[in-house]
């Protein structure tokens, strides 16, 4: 394993801001993190770069427990490095920035022009060679970011949502650049991104973190419901404005008080009328209130008395697309159903 | 004002004239506050980067501490150093009272709380993910504080630049420190105050137009700085 985590945190002014009990990230394969902001994925993309200290627990890079002292992060840091969300360049040329890394680790001089002219043209940056580092574009910035870690040929390349700010042309780019890493370089790759489209695209592996905490994909509509009975192998509860939700009574082993319920917002299903053949349990209804679109995908939230998320893909929704204040049906699978 | 007009004239024609006394009072202002600088800028560089780069309990207080030695006036440092080193001061055996190294000390401790300060500036301005992107990219300490200094050059030339003019247009510690012995600690302003009190205002303008000379080199050097400091920051 290239990571391995155990009850990890980081406290923030008093705060825990990142919680994780255990997670591993393979070497050699393109991990992805994912999550909303403020979710900790930068905080852990920077504690994976060894530029940051956990408050407790550990991380063990490649079998060895990390020792915090300046003398051992050194040599794990030339390993590794992070390509910030907003990218930082250094005053003066894109040649000086692809620079530094070669000169810190006192690579010859002849040696070096070669390597940063192979990691430029890898980025398609070749022509920007003398270019003024900060009269780039937002998005020749973070493919210069890339190609200046790239340069020092590191055995991790940790990304912080490396195509956020960027127009379509260089996210096709920048997605590119990290599969060619990993397949040609064999450089094993993490990135923070908020699309799932992108993280399925790209990713052998994706961690969800939600306030810090490793969540799951399925647990989007978070509802607290009070178990109201059983009855045909079914749990029955109510949500706090009486909605009535059932789900198997093998999901759950309890049979009273409160339990937190999460649909998964890609498996619920849409339908304009009544279906047929549709089993009349947890069927809701609804008025459309918000659509968001991005990455592949479109979220409709309708308020079925609750606000409930549901991900349609970009042919589904262009078949027919759902308007503002459209009344629909929804229908909450069991397979969408997690219990807590 | 027309003892100011002659005094003026004769004063120009004294500089054009390369007068000697002349030139060796200058060439001693310039000498002292030269070395100070740089004496200041060794030490108080570096204490500005390390305060900047770490936290420490107190760390606000000792902020307010320079920020308030900043306004400390000249004769309290003049009387300070002069406690310290007269023949009855801990250092008096060293007998440094009225020699160019004594008013060197001074004036170092005057300039001191003016680069550490606006150095710890400088740097703060800066952006922090300089200092991660250096360290992930591989630096150690001294390669990343090295990425920050280019990067907060022109603010750090700028704080030299200013210590310098503060020094060189200092009187308090030069007359108490240095005595103002011809030829030897007698530096622009002591000498302008000497002429003023014995009512010979040619060498007084002369020097004075020298100093102005100077100081208005010097705020154009730091206006230029300043300059680059806001056009980076755009």
């Amino acid at each position: 394993m290239l990571y391995e985590i155990n009850k990890l945190t980081r406290v923030h002014r008093g705060r825990i801001i990142l919680d994780i009990p255990a997670l591993t990230i393979p070497v050699g394969k393109i991990s992805c993190l994912i999550g909303p902001n403020g979710a900790g994925k930068s905080t852990l993309l920077h504690l994976l770069a060894f530029l940051d200290t956990p408050s407790s627990g550990t991380i063990s890079f490649c079998s060895t427990p990390v020792r915090y002292v300046e003398k051992a992060l050194q040599p794990l840091r030339r390993r590794v490095v992070l390509v910030d969300q907003y990218p930082i360049l250094f005053t003066g040329s894109v040649l000086k920035n692809l620079e530094f890394g070669l000169k810190v680790r006192e690579i010859e001089k002849n040696r070096r022009r070669d390597m940063i002219e192979e990691a430029l043209q890898m980025v398609g940056m070749e022509d920007f060679l003398h270019a003024e580092a900060h009269k780039l574009s937002g998005g020749e910035t973070k493919r210069v970011a890339l190609a200046r870690a790239l340069v020092v040929k590191p055995e991790v390349l940790l990304c912080d949502e490396p195509t956020a700010n960027v127009d379509a042309e260089n996210q096709e780019i920048i997605e590119s650049i990290l599969e060619r890493a990993n397949g040609k370089e064999k450089i094993s790759i993490l990135f923070a991104t908020h699309s799932l489209s992108q993280a399925q695209r790209l990713a052998d592996q994706t961690l969800t973190l939600k306030d810090g905490r490793p969540s799951d994909l399925s647990r989007e509509n978070v509802l607290s419901a009070r178990i109201v009975g059983q009855g045909a192998g079914r749990v029955i509860c109510r949500l706090h404005n009486d909605l009535r939700i059932t789900f198997p009574a093998a999901s759950y082993s309890g049979t009273t008080g409160t339990v937190r319920l999460f649909f998964n917002p890609e498996k619920i299903i849409l339908f304009r009328q009544s279906p047929g053949g549709v089993s009349p349990e947890n069927l809701l209804s609804g008025k459309v209130v918000k659509i968001a679109g991005g990455n592949g995908q479109v979220k409709v939230t309708i308020d079925t008395g609750v606000q409930t998320n549901v991900v349609l893909s970009l042919s589904e929704y262009a078949e027919k697309p759902p308007r503002i204040g459209e009344e629909f049906l929804l229908h909450i699978p069991d397979e969408a159903i997690t219990v807590e | 004002m027309n003892l100011l007009i002659e005094s003026f004239k004769a004063a120009m024609l004294l500089m054009l004239a390369g007068d000697h006394d002349l030139l060796v009072i200058v060439g001693c202002s310039l000498k002292v506050s030269s070395l100070a600088t740089v004496f200041a800028a060794i030490l108080g560089l570096p204490l500005g980067f390390l305060i900047a780069f770490t936290t420490f309990p107190g760390k606000r207080l000792a902020l307010t501490c320079l920020n308030t030695l900043l306004a400390l006036p000249t004769v309290v440092i003049g009387l300070f150093v002069y406690a310290l080193i007269s023949r009855r001061g801990i250092l008096g055996s060293l007998d440094l009272l009225y020699t160019q190294k004594a008013m060197i000390i001074g004036q170092i401790i005057l300039i001191i709380p003016v680069i550490t300060t606006m150095t710890i500036a400088a740097i703060s301005r800066i952006d922090k993910r300089y200092r991660t992107t250096a360290l992930t990219l591989g630096a150690n300490r001294y390669q990343m504080a090295w990425v920050v200094f280019i990067e907060a050059r022109y603010g750090v030339i700028a704080a030299v630049i200013a210590a310098f003019g503060r020094v060189i247009a200092e009187i308090g510690i030069s007359m108490m420190l240095g005595g103002n012995a011809k030829g030897f600690t007698r530096t622009m302003t002591t000498a302008m105050a000497l002429e003023y009190d014995k009512g010979e205002f040619v060498l007084a303008v002369a020097l004075g137009i020298i100093l102005m000379g100077l100081a208005f080199a010097i705020n154009l050097l730091f206006h230029l700085f300043q300059g680059r400091v806001g056009s980076d920051a755009v």
